[in-house]
C-alpha cells in the first residue's frame, strides 16, 4: 500500500514538472556559455623578454610528461645575439596532443617560463596527425597564453619559496632524498 | 460524379477491396501517429525532467520522428555471422505484422472498423500473445547472450501477465453478452460505461486489464526484457538501421493498441456526447498513451521476481474474483438478467 502511494506521490511531482519553466534555456551549438577564465585547452611556446624563444631545450618537460608526448630536439649551444650569454637552442618541439592529459606538469617544469597554456577554442580535427602540435603551431598559439607561467604558478603554490622556513622544511628535504 | 460514387460503392460493399482500403488507410494513420507519438513522448519527458525536449529540426522539432528514420533507414543493415540468418530477418517483421494485425478489429467509430469479427475480443489477445514469438525469435537467433535473456524475460512475463488479461477483458464480454468489439461499444453506448456501471467489477478490471498490458507491451514499470541497465536493449541488441527501428516502434504501436483496447472495454470507446465517434475513441485512446508515458518517466522498473509475484499473487487472484463477481452483478443488475 506504501509503495502505491508513493507512485502516486512520485507521479504527481513529475506532472507539477511539466509546468515548471525549463532549466536548459541554453540550447548548446547554437548558444554557447563563456568560457571561464581557467579553461585551458591547448599550448603555446612564447618568447622571452628580448624576443628570443625563451625555450632553451632543457627537455624537463620531456621527462616529466606522463603520456610521453612531448620531443624535444635540443639544437648547439650559442652565444645569444641579443643578450650576449651563452644559452640552448631548439631545433624541434612537438606536442602530441592525441595523449594528452593536460595535467600542466611541463608549464610546472618550465625554467624559462618557455610552455605555458592555451585558452583558445578546441578544434576537433579530421585526422590524427593534425592533433601534432608542431613548433610552428605552438608558437602560432603564443597571443592566446594565460597569465600561468611556471614562475606565477610556484609563487601561488608555495609562497615562501627560496626563503628561510620553518623547521618541517627541512623534514621534506630529507623524505625526498630518502625516496 | 457517378464514376466515382460507383468505385465508392464497389469499396464498400466488397468485403475485400472494403478491408484492402480501409486496412491501408488505418494502417498509415496509425503508423503516423505512432511517430508523431514518440515526439510528443520526448517532448513530454523532457518537460518531466526540465529539459525543453527535441527543438532543432522543424518548428518546435515537429519533424524530429522524420530525421531519426531517416538516420536509421540510412544505416548497413548487419545480420551477425552466428546468427540464423532467416529468422533473424524475419522477427521484426513478424512483429510489425502481428502488431498491425490487432489495428484490424478495433472500431474507431460506428463504421470504422476494417473487420467487424464476432471474436474481436479474442482476435486481439490472441496477437498480443503471438506478440511474444518474434521477440523470442529476435533473442534466440541473434546468438547474443543479452538478446537470449531478454527474450527469455519477455516470453516468461508476457505469458504470465496473459492470464490477468485475459480474465479482465472476459467482464466487459460477460456484461455485454458479445465477444465483438462494436457489440460491446454498442452495450456501453445503450447503458453506460463499464468502467461506471455496474459498479466494483468494471475499475478494477480496467486497472488490472490496464498494469497487464503495460507488461504485455514490456513499458516501464515492466520493462525489465529491455533493461537497458542489464540488457543494454533487450532482444534488439544486435539489430542495426530500420531493423532495429522496428522494435521500438512495434512497442510504441502495442501500447497504443493496449490504450485503445482499454478504451473500448471499459471507457465505452466511441461513445460520447455531441462529436462524433471517431473524436472520443481518439481522445480516450490518447489520455491512455499519455498516462503510459507519464508512468514510464515516472516509476522505477521492478525486479523479475517481484514481477511474477505481482502478477500470480495478486493480479489472478483478484482477477478470478472479480470475474465471478462480474458474473453475479451481470445476473442481478443488467438488463435482461441470465443471458
Amino acid at each position: 500500500m506504501k509503495y502505491i502511494y508513493r507512485s502516486f506521490l512520485s507521479m504527481w511531482v513529475t506532472f507539477r514538472n511539466i509546468f515548471r519553466k525549463p532549466v536548459t534555456d541554453l540550447q548548446f551549438p547554437r548558444t554557447r556559455r563563456e568560457r571561464a577564465d581557467r579553461y585551458r585547452t591547448s599550448f603555446a611556446l612564447v618568447h622571452d623578454e628580448h624576443g628570443e624563444e625563451a625555450c632553451i631545450a632543457c627537455k624537463k618537460c620531456q621527462m616529466i610528461c606522463p603520456s610521453d608526448i612531448i620531443t624535444v630536439v635540443a639544437g648547439k649551444k650559442a652565444e645569444s645575439p641579443r643578450t650576449g650569454k651563452s644559452r640552448g637552442y631548439l631545433d624541434d618541439f612537438t606536442l602530441d596532443m592525441n595523449a594528452c592529459i593536460f595535467c600542466e606538469l611541463c608549464v610546472q617544469v618550465c625554467p624559462t617560463d618557455a610552455i605555458l597554456m592555451t585558452r583558445n577554442a578546441p578544434r576537433p580535427e579530421f585526422s590524427r596527425e593534425d592533433l601534432f602540435l608542431t613548433r610552428e603551431k605552438l608558437f602560432a598559439n603564443e597571443p592566446m597564453v594565460t597569465w600561468a607561467t611556471a614562475t606565477k604558478l610556484a609563487e601561488m603554490q608555495d609562497p615562501d619559496r627560496g626563503q628561510d622556513k620553518p623547521a618541517s622544511a627541512g623534514e621534506e628535504s630529507t623524505e625526498a632524498e630518502a625516496s | 460524379m457517378d464514376t466515382i460514387a460507383a468505385i465508392w460503392d464497389t469499396i464498400f460493399t466488397n468485403p475485400w477491396l472494403h478491408g484492402l482500403f480501409f486496412g491501408i488507410v488505418i494502417a498509415t494513420v496509425a503508423l503516423t501517429l505512432v511517430a508523431w507519438s514518440i515526439w510528443f513522448e520526448r517532448k513530454l519527458a523532457g518537460r518531466m525532467q526540465n529539459r525543453v525536449g527535441p527543438v532543432f529540426v522543424g518548428p518546435a522539432g515537429l519533424l524530429q520522428p522524420l530525421a531519426d528514420a531517416l538516420k536509421l533507414m540510412r544505416k548497413d543493415f548487419v545480420v551477425p555471422r552466428e546468427a540464423d540468418k532467416a529468422l533473424f530477418i524475419l522477427s521484426p517483421v513478424l512483429l510489425m505484422f502481428f502488431a498491425l494485425a490487432s489495428l484490424a478489429v478495433i472500431p474507431f467509430g460506428p463504421d470504422t472498423v476494417i473487420a467487424d469479427l464476432d471474436l474481436g475480443v479474442l482476435w486481439v489477445l490472441a496477437f498480443a500473445g503471438l506478440m511474444l514469438f518474434p521477440l523470442w525469435m529476435a533473442g534466440w537467433t541473434s546468438n547474443n547472450k543479452y538478446a537470449l535473456f531478454a527474450g527469455m524475460r519477455a516470453v516468461a512475463q508476457g505469458i504470465s501477465y496473459e492470464v490477468p488479461m485475459l480474465l479482465m477483458a472476459l467482464v466487459p464480454v460477460i456484461y455485454a453478452g458479445s465477444f465483438n468489439l462494436q457489440d460491446i461499444v454498442r452495450y456501453q453506448a445503450d447503458h453506460s460505461w463499464f468502467i461506471v456501471w455496474p459498479p466494483g467489477p468494471g475499475i478494477v478490471a480496467f486497472v488490472i486489464f490496464f498494469i497487464a498490458s503495460l507488461a504485455e507491451g514490456n513499458r516501464i514499470p515492466f520493462d525489465i526484457p529491455e533493461a537497458e541497465s542489464e540488457l543494454i536493449a533487450g532482444v534488439s541488441v544486435e539489430y542495426a538501421g530500420m531493423s532495429y527501428g522496428l522494435f521500438p516502434f512495434t512497442e510504441y504501436l502495442h501500447s497504443m493498441i493496449a490504450s485503445a483496447m482499454a478504451s473500448v472495454l471499459f471507457l465505452g470507446g466511441w461513445s460520447g456526447p455531441v462529436f462524433p465517434g471517431i473524436h472520443w475513441m481518439l481522445l480516450k485512446t490518447a489520455i491512455l498513451f499519455t498516462v503510459i508515458l507519464w508512468m514510464r518517466w515516472t516509476l522505477v522498473r521492478f525486479r523479475s521476481d517481484q514481477l511474477m509475484r505481482a502478477c500470480w499473487r495478486w493480479l489472478v487472484p483478484i482477477s478470478v474474483v472479480v470475474v465471478c463477481a462480474a458474473a453475479v452483478l451481470r445476473y442481478f443488475l443488467l438488463a435482461g438478467g441470465a443471458p
